[in-house]
């Protein structure tokens, strides 16, 4: 069963040393397990489940909007692109393959979608669809040669290697690939060199790699 | 066949995260289309995003927000999502995603004796230009500085400089610092895909020519 845990904060910079003792890190047990997204959203392909719907929806769109904000988006447009997220969830339910992505991944390339349709919109007007920045992330339809990559199991790895980067890096990549920072801002933001925002994400993102036990 | 040359791996994190440019967003799944290596770290990376996601500290959704969702649910009055795309204009270039032929392009332009040039129209405003390059046998491709960075996809063919042989697939990256004189390779055309951000300078006496009629 996949369980999502939220990564801890605890490791987060500038956050105080006691936060840091080990005592913290056993909080996996305490946590409350997560359902099994990957069978909510079967639930709502197969039967319109609207409880497993709920569920989704209490867990994910209070983040999905987190998301947004952080992207730049007011409050109002944040809560707004944060129930389309959910409705799209709802609709595309049926094309969702859970040996292809996780139930996080796939909600957040939704959301992702989303929010580039909207930055869109704002610079060219209303003409744009979504389905046309979904073609652009569907480069090719044939299957990859290793599936592992994609499992459920691969997500607890690559949940396992964030949680093990240090903070200062998992800042970076949260600021750079989330947060849509470009480097010299994230540098400004964090009060570092801009080399060093460079460098951290490049040890990030290869520590991911051996994580996912990618070939570099 | 083994692609040899590779988007680094912060550019293909940034591409999972939805965050490049356009211009530079065609380049990137314009690799992904010959490259399955790549396209699972992409994948990878759409989970690393999931993982960040559902990490996020929420921010409260509005108090009504599910039950206002739920009534759209089974509303099918609203405007669904429509697979009308636009047709594909057959390039005879396969290794483009689909999505790119969808775009508008100009025609083959020439540019120096056995070097043409067919500009791709990107459908919203980009920083990038995006541009198909032919180039003959044995020709020097387009010597050119710019001000930017410069991604290369081979589409066809191959061409070589100090940085290796770069043949069907391969990607190249460059940008201000690198002077790459490339040369085609074999006895085919050699065509790129090309997607360049900043001002193109051509070089030589030839390029200075030529210059004001080369609008990208």
């Amino acid at each position: 069963m996949l369980v999502i845990v939220p990564i801890k904060r605890s490791r987060r910079a500038g956050n105080s040393d006691e936060e840091l003792s080990p005592a913290m890190h056993t909080d996996d047990c305490v946590a409350a397990p997560h359902p099994d997204w990957n069978r909510l959203i079967a639930a709502i392909a197969v039967r319109q489940d609207r409880d497993a719907f709920r569920k989704l929806f209490e867990y994910f769109a209070p983040r999905v909007k987190t998301y947004f904000q952080r992207s730049g988006a007011s409050e109002a447009h944040a809560e707004e692109l944060a129930q389309e997220t959910m409705l799209t969830v709802w609709r595309k339910a049926s094309l969702f393959d859970p040996n292809s992505s996780g139930a996080s991944a796939w909600i957040f390339a939704i959301g992702r979608n989303l929010r580039i349709d909207a930055f869109r919109r704002e610079r060219r007007g209303g003409a744009i669809q979504v389905s046309e920045i979904e073609a652009e992330f569907k480069v090719d339809e044939a299957p990859l040669p290793d599936m592992s990559l994609a499992s459920a199991q691969s997500e607890t790895r690559v949940r396992v290697a964030l949680e093990q980067l240090p903070a200062d890096q998992v800042r970076v990549v949260e600021l750079s690939f989330f947060e849509e920072k470009a480097h010299a801002e994230i540098a400004g933001i964090l009060g570092i060199p801009l080399g060093t925002v460079k460098s951290r994400l490049r040890l990030a993102i290869n520590r991911l790699r051996i994580a996912l036990g990618e070939p570099t | 066949m083994t692609l040899q040359h590779h988007p680094d791996d912060c550019t293909l994190a940034a591409f999972a995260a939805g965050t490049l440019d356009l211009g530079e967003h065609v380049a990137i799944a314009t690799h992904l289309v010959g490259c399955s290596q790549c396209r699972g770290f992409v994948r990878a990376m759409e989970g690393v995003g999931g993982t960040v996601l559902a990490s996020l500290p929420p921010t409260p959704m509005s108090a009504d927000a599910l039950l206002q969702l739920e009534a759209r649910l089974s509303d099918t009055s609203e405007p669904q999502q429509t697979e009308s795309m636009p047709p594909i204009s057959d390039t005879g270039i396969p290794s483009l995603p689909k999505f790119v032929r969808q775009y508008r392009m100009g025609g083959w332009q020439w540019v120096a004796p056995r070097v043409r040039l067919r500009r791709i129209d990107l459908p919203v405003p980009s920083k990038t230009r995006v541009f198909l390059l032919r180039s003959g046998p044995g020709t020097r491709m387009l010597q050119h500085s710019h001000t930017g960075v410069e991604m290369t996809c081979v589409l066809a063919g191959a061409f070589e400089h100090e940085g290796g042989y770069f043949g069907p697939g391969d990607f190249d990256l460059g940008d201000e610092t690198i002077d790459h004189r490339p040369i085609v390779k074999g006895r085919e055309d050699c065509i790129c895909l090309v997607a360049m951000r900043g001002d193109l300078r051509l070089e030589g006496l030839l390029g200075r020519l030529i210059q004001p009629f080369v609008r990208l």
